[in-house]
């Protein structure tokens, strides 16, 4: 892989370049948090980000989108959320995110909406910073080695920017004099002293190998009803997270009419309606049957197929669910480590 | 081509105790108001025209919930004149803001407060309840008012003899969508996870948490909520109010055997 050197200056004007002829998606700010976004003002584009509130599969997939347009004359396929992109500002962990939902989407059944979506969008990577709620090195997602056109390391005055594709070479092809194919022995250095630096900012981690046995030993563990109890099922675990895929899809006739839609929304296992079948029979009614649900799939049934556990890292959940159940208090649990969570201290009654 | 009106379904929207909202809503479908119209004989609608019918129904639409004895009649009599009721938003649903005070000694007692010895010559009030109360309701289109979307793809489904279908889930799916980042951990007390979505989390969009004003969501988690919100720092008394702001008697059961009321 071809690495090359970018004068920080000169990142914005080449996003600017690039972009005339797609869409460009990258961080900006919402709130104190950030969100990804298209974006027409570079000086919006936030470089010093941790995690956006959704993951970047928002952009294969939409929260909802129209699969089919209905008529008399039958259905046709609506692509109209396939247009082309690119993505920047995505970090390794995301990166990441996305290779496992290719797995999942090409596995047995492609799924059109998703790969048409992703073979229009270009990936622009870049590397990050961890705060306290990263724990990717623990799921060795902190490094990446494919799945993106361009990856841009920033070491303060300058990039270095990795070349991932031919796609990727042919967007420096069209600004080649903002780029320096050169690299001193300084600059390797500052490379390798920035990922010492990175690699040692993780400040806690969670043996993610012995997760999987640890889900067998404990499947019938008190641990899950008390999750049980807690949990809001309010789904925010599940659209956070960069690697959870499940939609629903829903009728939509428009009145007086025979046209309409077929619209395809993000579903999750940890809501109450996805396990319900005709006849209003519920095969997880309770709520600590689709939690392990979930944890089984991030933390034992994707490593038995994949060898690597279908949670990156990221941090989403940690910081979203408002009773404490995510990743870091589950696997810690499971692990029989000390913890602090609301679930922990949550009561089966009510009191003054 | 336009169906002559008597192949058309029979509907009729009524009004209860409620503030219009929803009959309103279903005017201000600006755009599509000529479709309702064509896609349906609409026989009753007090708020739109005034040539009303009011004999036999395929469709009653009720709005608002039932607190005089002259409306409990009336919505025996939408019943017995309709095939299928729906119960349009919180009030007809669950009973509304005016049915906060479920206990009856407390409604008397305010009652009383409010109107003090007046006599009542027109008709008897009774304490509000949500239409169920006293009719079989077919479906439930929740909302404080009813969405736009979700009352059209109602109207729609219904007129073709399918039942709603409406999102089961709770509002912070749609606020997760909308990319808001959560008010409840920022300390401030929102009833996003124990309430119906199909609002589109327009609240929390504007930054102002969710008041509940959909009624309960089905697997609402009201002891967690309760809890979550008593460890943010909220008082006890001023989380059962905030909860049954709206919650009618969807909520009576569990505001009713909350343990830290009991001596």
């Amino acid at each position: 892989m071809r690495v090359i050197k970018l004068k920080k200056d000169n990142l914005f004007p080449f996003l600017e370049v690039i972009s005339e002829k797609a869409d460009l998606w990258a961080p900006v700010k919402k709130g104190d948090k950030h969100v990804f976004k298209v974006v027409d003002d570079f000086s919006k584009v936030e470089l010093n980000t941790t995690r956006t509130i959704l993951p970047p599969r928002k952009i294969f997939l939409p929260q909802t989108f129209s699969m089919f347009n209905i008529s008399e004359k039958g259905y046709e396929e609506d692509f109209s959320h396939v247009t082309k992109k690119i993505l920047f500002g995505i970090h390794p962990c995301d990166i990441h995110g996305l290779l496992t939902l290719d797995n999942f989407f090409k596995q047995d059944y492609l799924d059109p909406y998703y790969l048409e979506a992703r073979k229009n969008t270009l990936i622009l990577g870049l590397s990050c910073w961890p705060d306290e709620y990263c724990f990717a090195k623990s799921t060795n997602t902190h490094i990446i080695e494919e799945g993106f056109d361009l990856f841009f390391t920033d070491l303060k005055d300058f990039f270095l920017v990795w070349i991932g594709s031919s796609k990727g070479d042919d967007l420096i092809r069209l600004k080649p004099e903002f780029f320096d194919e050169n690299l001193t022995d300084k600059d390797i250095q500052t490379y390798i002293d920035w990922q010492t630096a990175r690699d040692n900012a993780y400040k806690w981690s969670i043996n993610f190998t012995a997760l999987p046995d640890l889900m067998e030993l404990k499947y019938r563990d008190p641990l899950w009803e008390k999750l049980g109890d807690a949990c809001l099922a309010c789904g925010s675990c599940t659209n956070v997270c960069p690697t959870c895929n499940c939609y629903n899809i829903m009728d939509k006739q428009f009145l007086g009419g025979k046209d309409g839609k077929m619209i395809r929304y993000w579903d999750a296992c940890t809501l109450e309606e996805y396990s319900e079948v005709a006849g209003g029979e519920n095969f997880r009614k309770k709520r600590a049957d689709r939690l392990k649900l979930w944890y089984t799939h991030k933390l034992q049934a994707y490593i038995s197929k994949y060898g690597k556990p279908s949670c990156v890292g990221c941090g989403r959940c940690i910081v979203t669910c408002p009773v404490d159940i995510n990743v870091r208090t589950v696997g810690k649990a499971l692990l029989g480590e000390k913890e602090d969570a609301f679930w922990l201290r949550f009561n089966k009654e009510v009191t003054k | 081509m336009e169906k002559e009106n008597n192949d058309k379904l029979k509907i009729g929207i009524y009004e209860l105790t409620g503030c219009a909202g929803d009959a309103l809503l279903i005017l201000d479908c600006e755009k599509e108001l000529v479709d309702i119209f064509n896609a349906a004989d609409i026989q009753s609608f007090l708020m739109a025209k005034s040539d009303n019918i009011d004999e036999e129904l395929d469709i009653a639409l009720v709005e608002g919930s039932v607190s005089t004895e002259r409306e409990k009649e009336e919505l025996l009599d939408i019943r017995k004149r309709a095939k299928t009721v729906v119960a349009i938003g919180i009030c007809s649903c669950f009973g509304g803001i005016q049915a906060a005070f479920l206990d009856q000694k407390e409604w008397e007692k305010n009652f009383k407060k409010v109107y003090g010895d007046a006599k009542m010559t027109h008709t008897k009030p009774v304490q509000s309840k949500p239409i169920d109360a006293y009719i079989k309701v077919d479906y439930y289109l929740p909302g404080c008012p009813i969405g736009k979307e979700q009352f059209l793809s109602t109207f729609n489904r219904i007129l073709r003899g399918n039942p709603p279908d409406l999102y089961r889930f709770p509002v912070c799916v749609e606020c997760k969508w909308n990319e808001n980042d959560c008010l409840l951990n920022k300390d401030i007390p929102c009833l996003g996870p124990i309430t119906r979505a199909g609002c589109g989390s327009i609240c929390i969009n504007h930054n102002l948490p969710c008041v509940g004003c959909w009624g309960l969501v089905e697997e609402a988690n009201l002891t967690s909520e309760f809890q979550l919100l008593q460890e943010k720092g909220f008082d006890y008394d001023f989380i059962k109010k905030k909860m049954a702001n709206f919650s009618g008697t969807g909520i009576a059961d569990f505001l009713g055997n909350l343990k830290g009321d009991k001596k």
